[in-house]
């Protein structure tokens, strides 16, 4: 016998003896062990979250009080600059969802069909190089291309117009999120269009259909699953992201995480921002529910329905 | 009558492969012309180009007598069903059939009734609610033959649509196919590997090999005819031999050695000058066993049983036949009493007429 085979039947007695093939059944909740134990982690973080956000700061000892008040939630409700945050918030999250799938179909698109080796590769590498690059760094990279002596600056000096104003405004952290949004996009979506036989484009344009048609009415279609999926992600990472609007909006246009970090790290008040917590993730789950009941069950592909 | 479907010289090279060499050929209207050869022999190639989805590199092709060489696939009134029929998932059969209507901008009153005529022609009439992956093989087989159908156009092509299929799924699909094809006396192109296929659906044969036509005939030409080598063996069950000529006598009567063994043959195509090397070939079904007594056959050889493969309706011998050079012959027979009675091993005596062995000038 091979060595290779006599290896191989050692393990499989091993296993044999240690899992015995009653327990087969339990395998695959076996392996599910991790995964269930990090999420019940989570579970109860959030549930200390919530039980926090219900006690009010005890400003002679700048501790929690022990009885129960919704006093936080009333904060959030009163001072308008939360409320403004939020829909800031929001409205940010959605420019850079709808922003970034625009530009991510074609490239995913171009990236699954190109028959050109080079240009494949080309694309797998750019669309893998910025992972390389982490949130911050790449925030910091954006100061000194946009900044006011920065690259983009010394260009138009240099050609005779006037120095802009690139940074510490809204447009800019959401240039900065939707390049940072871009490869998790993309990689989100190839997939997706993977699954998409060329036949069935080459079978509208066959039946009369001219290419914008058949993006329309077949390749849209087929490939919505992924790009919902892609956008949930994206939406709910910008609207937790704290380092863009902290960096390149340089404190003018804070999202709501840096609302949430001053609250605790700031002015020292965990139960406030605790309560801001509850708020977010209520709002982010309330609104990627409403997306999925909208699309459809259907939605990843999960159901597996399309063939 | 001006064919429907013209090809002249038409080549498609892929960087240094010649996929398609010099293809001509033409279709008349309402006939079923079929493509057929092994995998990588460029019919597909030859189909995408009609289709549209290939622009030939050199040579020309024209439908109805325009060249379309570069007339993009939804400006051509062409029908295509895919290898994989690519039905659209997210439409319901319905949606389906009624998709190359709006996108051919047809007045949108008569399409539901158009919708429901191919319904009922394809025999889906009350299925037309179902998405694909609610319907079996061989509705979707219909289903993609409606929508390919529906709009009326000149020319329908099949892209080995039944190759997915089941064997008694394909046979019935085939006879389906031909009788839709021939209701509607529509111009068909179909590319198949299956020689059976290409037998039982066509008007006429092109037998393609290497990117290169090897001959194009009606079914029943190509295959008492074969013009060469490789189409006497891809059709049928098929002996070669190698062999010299000794003799040429008059109407294509000729004598080849074959081994120590001389043959009485037939020639076939290109005249046969004596000394020459050439292929010899005889199907299955024309050799016979001696054994049960077959007298005044032109050709007698004695052979040994090495296979004897029982298929039902009939067994198949492999022989071999020291007098022909250890060659391995095949041969069929259907009746019962020899199939009791010869074994493997066995001796036998083989015979066939000389008309039935064709022999082909040796291709450079």
């Amino acid at each position: 016998m091979p060595l290779t085979w006599r290896f191989l039947d050692t393990i499989e007695a091993l296993v044999a003896a240690l899992w015995p093939a009653r327990w087969r059944g339990a395998t695959g909740w076996a392996f599910l062990m991790p995964a269930l134990l990090l999420v019940g982690v989570l579970v109860i973080g959030l549930g200390y979250m919530l039980e926090y956000s219900l006690h009010e700061l005890n400003l002679a000892t700048y501790r929690l009080r022990d009885e129960y008040a919704l006093t936080n939630y009333a904060t959030f409700l009163n001072r308008p600059v939360y409320g403004t945050v939020l829909w800031r918030t929001v409205l940010g999250s959605v420019l850079v969802t709808g922003i970034t799938l625009l530009l991510a179909f074609p490239y995913a698109y171009v990236l699954v069909r190109t028959r050109v080796p080079w240009v494949r590769k080309a694309l797998l590498v750019t669309l893998f190089l910025p992972f390389f690059i982490g949130q911050v760094v790449r925030a910091y990279g954006w100061l000194i291309v946009l900044g006011r002596e920065g690259l983009v600056n010394s260009l138009l000096t240099g050609l005779g117009l006037p120095a802009q104003d690139l940074l510490f405004h809204f447009p800019a952290v959401i240039f900065g999120l939707v390049q940072y949004m871009l490869p998790f996009a993309i990689l989100l979506i190839v997939p997706a269009i993977t699954a998409i036989p060329e036949d069935m484009e080459r079978a509208s344009e066959s039946l009369g259909a001219p290419w914008p048609a058949t993006f329309r009415h077949v390749v849209l279609p087929m490939a919505w699953p992924g790009l919902i999926g892609a956008g949930v992600v994206v939406f709910t990472l910008t609207m937790t992201d704290f380092a863009m609007p902290e960096i390149l909006g340089g404190g003018t246009t804070d999202f709501f995480a840096s609302a949430i970090y001053d609250s605790f790290f700031q002015i020292s008040n965990p139960g406030l921002g605790a309560a801001l917590s509850m708020v977010l993730v209520t709002l982010g789950s309330l609104i990627v529910a409403a997306v999925f009941a909208l699309a459809g069950p259907g939605t990843l592909g999960i159901r597996g329905a399309r063939t | 009558m001006n064919p429907v479907v013209e090809l002249t010289r038409v080549s498609k090279t892929f960087g240094d492969i010649r996929a398609v060499s010099e293809a001509s050929l033409s279709v008349a209207r309402g006939d079923f012309l079929t493509v057929v050869g092994p995998s990588g022999c460029g019919k597909t190639t030859l189909l995408r180009m009609i289709a549209g989805f290939e622009t030939p590199s050199s040579g020309e092709i024209r439908i109805n007598g325009d060249r379309v060489d570069v007339v993009p696939p939804y400006r051509r009134s062409i029908g295509m069903v895919f290898q994989k029929l690519a039905l659209f998932p997210h439409m319901t059969a319905a949606q389906n059939i009624a998709y190359p209507l709006k996108m051919r901008r047809f007045a949108p009153r008569v399409i539901p009734g158009l919708v429901k005529q191919y319904l009922e022609l394809v025999q889906l009439g009350g299925l037309g609610d179902r998405r694909p992956h609610e319907l079996s093989g061989g509705q979707q087989q219909r289903v993609a033959i409606a929508r390919a159908l529906v709009f009326s156009p000149d020319l329908l092509l099949l892209d080995e649509p039944l190759s997915a299929l089941d064997r008694k799924l394909r046979e019935e699909m085939q006879l389906e196919f031909r009788r839709i094809q021939r209701e509607l006396a529509v111009t068909t192109i179909n590319v198949t590997h299956d020689q059976r296929e290409a037998l039982v659906m066509s008007d006429q044969i092109v037998v393609m090999d290497q990117g290169v036509i090897q001959q194009a005939a009606t079914p029943q030409a190509l295959y008492r005819q074969p013009a060469n080598r490789f189409v006497a063996h891809f059709l049928g069950v098929t002996t070669l031999l190698d062999g010299r000529v000794v003799r040429v006598g008059d109407d294509g009567d000729v004598a080849v050695q074959v081994g120590d063994t001389v043959l009485q043959a037939r020639g076939v195509g290109q005249a046969l000058v004596t000394g020459a090397p050439v292929d010899c070939a005889i199907r299955a079904e024309r050799i016979g066993m001696a054994a049960h007594g077959q007298p005044g056959l032109d050709n007698t050889v004695d052979g040994v049983v090495l296979q004897r493969i029982f298929e039902g309706d009939r067994v198949v011998y492999v022989v071999r036949v020291p007098a022909l050079g250890d060659a391995v012959l095949s041969l069929f027979d259907r009746d019962a009493d020899v199939h009791e009675t010869t074994t493997e091993g066995q001796s036998v005596r083989l015979a066939w007429q000389a008309r039935d062995l064709m022999v082909f000038a040796k291709q450079t």
